[in-house]
């Protein structure tokens, strides 16, 4: 099977990958694994004013895992919260010309995407002064 | 043609599969036609444990296994069925292939598992396990100091330490496997006896329950761990 170019190009110049300091003030977490394949993969956004102003990964897995999670972060970065919710694992395949059996890659991305918004309204919620008017839906 | 008339042999071989595909006869013995001594089609519906005619149980002696295998094999095995019919070569050739696939399942101890968990609760899915933070910060750490290593000179002192390090990583996680394994062993002991007990109560249920979730997790994190393991060996040796 073969990577389409946009796959090989995510995987040869990952965009965005590191991490920030978890703890950090306006920093969400999203760490995913997905058990069939043993890919672990950590998306992490950093918020300001309700709009992700920086996103980071590492993923340890296959190339559409690096490429899925390269590409999200590099779409997150100036979205609002409800903007990032409405992110879908088909918008990544459709993108990356995922093939049938890769598609799990993208649904690790998206569940990193969530995990990492919830983790964000997680940690928002249980600081006392929340600024910002309502957090949008979390579904 | 009258799809619906009782003789139509198709149809009634799938509503009734007690029935032999040939003779229509009731079929009494396990695999053959009692009357007309036709190979039956082992159903798909069958499963594995069933096939190799074992209890649903998790430790098996691989001995009781292999005979088994063999035991059923001389029954379907497609060179018995060279000079028969074209419907009995190719009932043949599916039944070997079918035991074939059970008999590896079964006899690795991690397949079996997850083949258990995939009939007791349907795919992997439905069990919902947290994941295991700690271990991927570990795994994601572990793969910066192999890239740091694949990037840098192997011969260099900085290179040498690093090579040290990752030894003594895949040490502490080839430990961390072995573990895992062997608690996978004693959940397959405590399935073994929730089952033999036969209890359909609330208790057994959430005993039920949680001998498979956790049994879940082990498998979830033994693959994890597995994979950097993998990555190690292939780079360090």
């Amino acid at each position: 099977m073969a990577y389409s170019d946009k796959v090989v190009d995510h995987f040869n110049n990952p965009r965005n990958m590191g991490s920030f300091n978890k703890d950090e003030e306006g920093v969400g977490t999203g760490m995913v694994g997905a058990p069939e394949c043993g890919d672990v993969m950590k998306l992490q956004i950093k918020v300001q004013n309700d709009r992700i102003v920086d996103a980071k990964f590492k993923t340890f897995g296959c190339g559409s895992a690096i490429a899925s999670s390269s590409l999200a972060t590099e779409w997150l970065k100036g979205k609002t919260l409800e903007e990032a919710e409405r992110i879908k694992n088909t918008d990544i395949v459709q993108e990356l010309n995922l093939p049938p059996v890769k598609i799990h890659c993208s649904v690790l991305a998206e569940d990193a995407i969530k995990a990492a918004l919830a983790d964000y309204q997680k940690k928002a919620g249980s600081k006392t002064g929340t600024g910002s008017t309502g957090t949008g839906s979390v579904q | 043609m009258n799809q619906h008339s009782p003789s139509s042999g198709a149809r009634n071989v799938q509503m009734a599969r007690s029935m032999c595909w040939h003779c229509q006869s009731e079929v009494a013995g396990e695999y053959f036609c009692e009357r007309c001594v036709k190979v039956q089609p082992v159903s798909k519906e069958t499963d594995y444990f069933t096939c190799l005619g074992l209890p649903r149980r998790l430790t098996i002696d691989p001995s009781v296994l292999e005979a088994k295998y063999y035991e059923r094999s001389r029954a379907f095995h497609p060179d018995f069925y060279l000079n028969k019919t074209e419907a009995e070569q190719a009932i043949s050739l599916d039944n070997a292939a079918t035991l074939n696939t059970a008999y590896r399942t079964l006899r690795d101890p991690v397949q079996r598992a997850e083949y258990l968990l995939d009939l007791e609760a349907g795919s992997v899915k439905t069990i919902r396990t947290s994941p295991p933070a700690d271990l991927f910060e570990e795994i994601l750490n572990l793969q910066d100091t192999l890239d740091a290593y694949r990037a840098g000179d192997h011969s260099s002192e900085t290179g040498r330490q690093l090579r040290a390090r990752l030894e003594a990583e895949r040490e502490a996680l080839e430990r961390r496997q072995a573990e895992m394994e062997g608690e996978l062993q004693r959940l397959f002991v405590e399935w073994d006896a929730l089952q033999d007990r036969g209890e359909a109560d609330s208790q057994a249920r959430i005993e039920r329950d949680r001998l498979l979730k956790r049994m879940r997790e082990i498998l979830s994190n033994r693959t994890y761990v597995k994979n950097i393991v993998n990555d190690l060996v292939a780079t360090i040796g």
